[in-house]
């Protein structure tokens, strides 16, 4: 072979290859797609083409399993998990990144830690106290341990941001004679809006997809939708269409929201370790 | 009001929070693992036992030692095998191009899926009856065709590391693709230029340029595999019999299911040693000066 044609081989070799990866990458979820659209009967068959129906859905939204509610409470406790989050964690970013503090770099490695502790350790003490004070199965116990997962990586995420904005407009600002909190308001929050916004959709994903927790605080009224999930498994077993509708209604959204911000989807995960 | 005071002000929330949320569970349950702590027992949370938690751990229950097994080799297994796929896909992938990236674009969807998620769709994948990947196999292995991959401890402990390492490869090569842009081209013409082969290159110049990146991304990976539980709890629940009980789903099954939160507080602790020595070599990265 020429030197040309090996470069052709191998070029077509890679695109085979990544052809490969982008199938088995999207296998599952697109069977699950179309699974949520199969009769029954269908899904059995391991069938590719099939008349498509939208019973499914109906179902799962009726009684016994009204996945209404679940989708309410997975929305309700996200949605509020992110809006106590978002401006705590704000101020604290700005603090870290403008000013220096004693004790600064032990908070955030302190912060950066939590975020590691497993989950399993942190509910067992918020299992028996929520028992003693009756907030078991509330929307209002999950919102608040959730924030334990949520408030670490919006801190790291925001303070990301903000040390990114130049500091010239603000310190123009001062000398002008606005104080540190118009500051803030005026000149710091317009500017960070984007990066705001990207930490609270980052957050809501996290709050949304989150399991053990909600598996062991909740039973009934507080239920969020992955722990719905069970409700689909008969006694004849696992029902494959309603399991996938629900699985839909689950990851839908959040395709939507990561696709919106994954330019910063690395940035976030990794705490700034990663630039 | 004096910045001094102010920039204290403003992280005092926040550190309430993180307090209230995360280190205040973290010493309660080192407080209860020094309990008897029955949940169906009153008082029982209060009344101290000493070491005995930890020393039945250790000497008096085998379950515990399978859950260490377990997860050891499945963290020994998803770190592997999803770093060096994810690093053969960045590589695959880096170059840029339409195909490249609307590859990467695709990447992002496993990653925003709720691990239980996962769980739920592997374990549709490899159902014996109409499971697609059940039957991909069969044909690429016919010893593996009709087999209840669930059923068998060994067959479904890999299900559950594919699982895992799907779920994780995107993220994983977004990382590193990320790493790869910031190797300085030059150094690799250079080398290519001086009559270098391919992989060559790649050992010399590319995966010591890549070491920080990788390090990074392994004790990241290590710290989740570590916790792993939703998609265990979804796709096996343990099982069969405990062959894929990670250490969180033994704790969970401790605390919650036979309410001994003493105990298993004491398993969560010794769960949590790893972590800290994993966070410190975490936090070392973040903080490296440039």
């Amino acid at each position: 072979m020429t030197g040309k044609q090996r470069r052709q081989f191998w070029s077509a070799v890679h695109a085979v290859l990544i052809l490969v990866a982008i199938f088995i990458m999207l296998v599952p979820i697109v069977w699950i797609f179309l699974a949520a659209f199969k009769t029954h009967v269908d899904v059995y068959q391991l069938k590719l083409f099939f008349t498509p129906t939208l019973e499914n859905f109906d179902i799962v939204f009726d009684d016994p399993y009204r996945l209404g509610q679940k989708l309410f409470n997975s929305t309700f406790v996200a949605l509020v998990t992110v809006i106590i989050a978002i401006p705590i964690a704000t101020l604290a970013a700005y603090s870290f990144s403008r000013f220096s503090m004693r004790g600064e770099t032990m908070m955030l490695v302190i912060i950066l830690a939590t975020q590691f502790v497993p989950a399993v350790v942190i509910i067992l003490p918020f299992f028996v106290m929520f028992r003693d004070i009756g907030l078991l199965d509330t929307r209002t116990g999950l919102i608040l341990v959730n924030l334990a997962i949520v408030m670490p990586f919006a801190i790291w995420m925001i303070k990301g941001f903000i040390d990114g904005i130049p500091m010239d407009t603000e310190e123009a600002a001062m000398v002008d004679g606005s104080s540190r909190l118009q500051v803030i308001r005026n000149i710091v929050l317009p500017m960070a809006a984007p990066g705001l916004l990207t930490s609270a959709i980052f957050c809501f994903i996290i709050a949304w997809n989150e399991f053990l927790f909600a598996l062991i605080l909740t039973n009934k009224e507080a239920v969020t939708l992955p722990i719905g999930l069970a409700l689909f498994k008969g006694e004849e077993g696992d029902l494959w269409n309603l399991l996938s509708a629900a699985g839909i209604i689950i990851m839908a959204p959040m395709f939507v929201l990561a696709l919106m911000i994954r330019r910063y989807f690395v940035q976030g995960m990794t705490m700034g370790a990663v630039r | 009001m004096r910045d001094n005071t102010l920039k204290y002000l403003l992280v005092l929330p926040a550190v309430v929070v993180v307090f209230a949320t995360a280190i205040w569970p973290l010493i309660e349950a080192a407080r209860l693992s020094f309990t008897v702590g029955r949940l169906n027992r009153p008082g029982s949370l209060e009344q101290y036992l000493g070491w005995e938690n930890y020393t039945w751990a250790f000497l008096e229950e085998p379950a515990f030692w399978n859950s260490v097994w377990v997860t050891a080799v499945y963290t020994v297994l998803t770190v592997g095998l999803t770093t060096i796929l994810a690093l053969g896909l960045a590589l695959l992938l880096a170059p840029g191009g339409r195909l490249r990236s609307s590859a990467q674009t695709l990447l992002i969807l496993p990653f925003a899926m709720s691990p239980a998620l996962i769980g739920v769709s592997f374990r549709f994948m490899f159902n014996p009856e109409f499971g697609l990947f059940d039957a991909f196999f069969g044909v690429l292995i016919p010893p593996l065709a009709d087999v209840s991959w669930l059923a068998d401890p060994n067959l479904a402990f890999a299900v559950v590391v594919m699982a895992d390492v799907w779920g994780w490869i995107p993220f994983l090569t977004l990382v590193l693709i990320g790493g790869l842009a910031s190797v300085p081209r030059d150094t690799i013409e250079a080398a290519q230029v001086d009559g270098a082969s391919g992989w060559r290159v790649f050992r010399d110049v590319t995966l010591p340029q890549l070491g920080p990146v990788l390090a990074v991304v392994i004790i990241l990976k290590s710290i989740f595999s570590l916790k792993t539980f939703d998609q265990v709890f979804m796709l096996t629940n343990g099982g069969p019999g405990t062959a894929t009980q990670t250490l969180s789903h033994y704790i969970y099954f401790n605390g919650m299911k036979y309410g001994q939160i003493g105990y298993s507080a004491a398993v969560a602790w010794l769960m949590v040693i790893p972590m800290i020595f994993l966070t410190y070599a975490y936090a070392k990265f973040v903080f490296r000066k440039d």
